[in-house]
């Protein structure tokens, strides 16, 4: 035998009751719901046991809702006289400090927020945004199979030697008169270079108050 | 912004002490409500906005001495001693609690001092009053012999728990 799936229309049925509970038309303390549950019980079938589970919590939902409805309706019954009666009875101080314990609520305020700061929050939110910075992976170079670190064809030494022996003849001559054949910047400051290796080795030496460089 | 940031707004505002949250009227007056099922249309936005803010840990509450709908915190996350304002007083709030019962179970909610006094059967009451007034708690008209509940303590203290904890506590 195969069994209707009605949880899609149980699921539109309790909805329609909980507006019509907000719209004030029924009291939930007047609404039979045992219908409802016997109905989903006898379309319960292995294939639609998910939809049913859904169903039957919202189905207990609305149960909830009138067993809170019904223990607010009890307790406001007479509630006065019952109370008076409960404060007659000398309860003690602690008694009913206790008795406020759980009641108290914590209050949720936001002093600051005015509508014109969340309306500029949201033109700001809203404001259209260049597109990001993409970031691209760099490519990675070909190597030579046989990598080798390329180095100067000629040593430190022998190119400093080489500027030595070119100014060799000069000697001894101002700074100045060394330099004054050069007119490339670069050529004069690795000449510069050797020329101070040579005064740290001491093969040249510099007097500072006629700036000569002597052997 | 839609509905639901404006209300967000309006339920959380404080103007003071006593003024907190909006009426459902100020809620229809801003928001510009003029449909013909209002009280359906208010349900439908308390509960939308019930469901975005729960997960945040936040509630919706009506507070039935100015009809103000606030914001608080959830009692299960909120750290209920810190919400507690008269920790260890429990001779105050005894005072506030028999005043809350003489106030409300007359119809206008003014209570006579005369009542209290007979209620708490203690001395000292004149001076816990004094306390609560100054608390905020009520206003003490000295003239009438009168007091009545100020909004505070229905923003502070959910009156609606507490009554139900008694009827049960009392059946027992």
């Amino acid at each position: 035998m195969t069994v209707k799936d009605i949880t899609h229309e149980l699921n539109e049925r309790i909805d329609d009751i909980q507006k019509k509970i907000l719209s004030g038309d029924i009291k939930l303390l007047d609404f039979e719901l045992v219908p409802l549950f016997d109905e989903l019980k006898d379309s319960l079938t292995v294939q639609n046991l998910e939809k049913s589970s859904e169903t039957y919590k919202n189905a207990c939902i609305l149960l909830n809702q009138k067993f809170d409805e019904l223990r607010s309706m009890l307790s406001s019954l007479e509630s006065e006289k019952q109370f008076l009666n409960y404060l007659n009875s000398n309860p003690s101080d602690l008694e009913i400090y206790a008795l406020l314990n759980e009641c108290w609520i914590e209050l949720f305020t936001i002093d600051a927020l005015s509508l014109d700061f969340l309306e500029l929050s949201q033109n700001r939110l809203s404001i259209d945004r260049g597109d990001p910075i993409a970031i691209e992976h760099l490519r990675k170079g070909k190597i030579k199979n046989n990598f080798l670190l390329e180095i100067p064809k000629h040593k430190f030494t022998e190119k400093m030697m080489k500027f030595f022996n070119s100014i060799r003849t000069k000697l001894p001559c101002s700074l100045e008169d060394i330099f004054e054949d050069y007119t490339e910047q670069e050529v004069i400051y690795e000449n510069f270079v050797y020329l101070l290796h040579l005064l740290q080795l001491g093969t040249l030496k510099y007097l500072k108050e006629t700036n000569v460089i002597y052997l | 912004m839609n509905e639901i940031s404006i209300l967000m707004h309006m339920l959380s505002n404080k103007n003071n002490l006593y003024v907190i949250g909006a009426t459902k009227s100020e809620i229809f007056h801003t928001l510009n409500v003029k449909t013909k099922n209002k009280s359906g249309h208010f349900h439908y936005l308390i509960i939308n906005l019930s469901k975005y803010i729960e997960p945040l840990g936040l509630q919706i509450r009506y507070n039935p001495i100015n009809s103000h709908w606030f914001i608080s915190y959830d009692s299960e996350v909120s750290d209920l001693i810190s919400a507690n304002p008269f920790e260890n007083k429990p001779r105050l709030a005894a005072t506030l609690f028999c005043t809350i019962v003489c106030c409300l179970k007359n119809p206008d909610g003014i209570s006579k001092i005369t009542e209290i006094q007979t209620i708490r059967k203690k001395k000292g009451v004149i001076e816990d009053l004094r306390e609560l007034e100054q608390k905020g708690y009520l206003k003490f008209d000295r003239n009438l012999n009168h007091i009545n509940l100020t909004p505070l303590i229905g923003y502070q203290l959910d009156l609606e728990r507490l009554f139900v904890k008694l009827a049960l506590k009392i059946k027992q």
